[in-house]
């Protein structure tokens, strides 16, 4: 426990003053997970949205062949539906890609956590099996036989 | 925990979170005072780590608080709290086995210390690190890779220390030298949270001790009030 009298309390208190000071500089906006989830469900319905207005814009702007009653089909249903499936297809690419490369990243970091988790112990026994045989067995080292001119 | 105690540098309340529809903390209230060490033990599957997991703002809650010396950053991301101090070694040590002992220290100047400085406080925790520095921490003992875990923690000058199951798979004595070098850390006002399935040498070093089985904190108090909250957990009394 920290005290009062001790020349640490001064480092402790810098310490703290300095986590405190970076702990009000922290932005809590909510949970990650929850804001990446809210924008793929996002994604997934303003890609349809966007098409059922582009279909509606159609079906008005087919209905007169006169250019200036066709031009606000073309803006809120053409333009409009078109920039909702665009967005909508970006954000669902965007976050269900996140999800996959991260899912892939971990996979990558545990495969050769464990890869090199096995070199190590192969390693160890290899090691370990050396060091049993060298000073025991002196039939470890094979003696090197006369070489033969053929 | 008694009122005589420092202002926390950790509370959680009423702290709901899980894993998809899986609950798996249900309702956790936890202090760690600054400067102190507090040991919480249980058994397997209590959800210790998980507990551990939303402190470093790995794992969401779904309702609760997380506060740090009075700042509510309940939902604050993990890198966000790293930088701010809050430094977790996870169950298994987290490592970088293929780099080697000096390369891992450099791994955590996150927080703006220097490699220098980094090395200077790790090698100094634990001598024995120095003399292996250049080799790869895959090839270090179980002991001197939570000696570099540990080491590496310390050279961020953490203001809250996270430890997850630190003597998992160690020898007695090894064990005793880190949790020395633990409670040095409390002398500059870090608060450590010291999780742990084992309540032998917790015992000896906490401050305070939380027993939590099924997701919730079942007794907290001084180490030798707890002898029967703990039998009863690990002993079914």
């Amino acid at each position: 426990m920290s005290n009062p009298t001790d020349p640490s309390a001064d480092v402790a208190d810098d310490r703290l003053t300095g986590f405190e000071a970076e702990l009000a500089r922290l932005r809590v906006s909510g949970t990650s997970s929850t804001t990446e989830q809210r924008l793929l469900v996002a994604g997934i319905v303003l890609m349809p949205v966007g098409l059922v207005l582009v279909l509606i814009g159609w079906f008005g702007a087919s209905g007169t062949t006169e250019f200036s009653s066709q031009v606000p089909y073309l803006i809120s249903g053409g333009l409009l539906g078109l920039g909702c499936t665009i967005v909508g297809a970006v954000l669902y690419l965007r976050h269900s890609l996140a999800r996959y490369l991260r899912f892939w990243l971990l996979r990558v970091v545990y495969e050769e956590r464990t890869s090199s988790d096995r070199n190590v112990e192969a390693l160890h026994e290899l090691g370990q099996i050396l060091r049993n045989r060298a000073p025991t067995d002196p039939s470890a080292v094979p003696p090197r036989e006369k070489e033969t001119q053929p | 925990m008694g009122s005589e105690l420092p202002s926390p540098v950790l509370e959680l309340t009423g702290v709901r979170a899980g894993y998809g529809r899986i609950q798996v903390l249900h309702g956790v209230d936890l202090i760690v005072p600054r400067g102190t060490i507090v040991g919480l033990l249980g058994p397997n599957g209590a959800g210790k780590s998980t507990t551990i997991g939303v402190i470093s703002g790995q794992v969401p809650t779904s309702t609760g608080a997380v506060t740090m010396l009075g700042h509510d950053v309940t939902g604050a991301g993990a890198d966000a709290l790293a930088r701010a101090g809050v430094c977790t070694i996870p169950e298994g040590r987290g490592m970088f086995p293929n780099l080697t002992v000096d390369e891992n220290v450099w791994m955590f100047t996150h927080r703006g210390v220097s490699t220098r400085e980094a090395r200077d406080i790790a090698y100094d925790h634990f001598p024995v690190l120095a003399e292996r520095r250049s080799m790869m921490a895959g090839r270090l003992s179980g002991g001197e890779q939570q000696m570099l875990a540990l080491a590496r923690a310390l050279a961020t000058r953490p203001s809250l220390l996270l430890l997850d199951e630190l003597s998992m798979g160690l020898a007695p004595i090894i064990v005793e030298q880190l949790y020395e070098q633990v409670a040095a850390v409390t002398a500059g006002g870090v608060g450590i949270l010291l999780v742990e399935q084992f309540a032998g040498h917790v015992l000896d070093v906490a401050d305070q001790v939380a027993v939590m089985v099924n997701g919730r904190i079942r007794a907290a108090g001084r180490p030798h009030e707890m002898a029967e909250a703990l039998s009863g957990v690990y002993l079914g009394g």
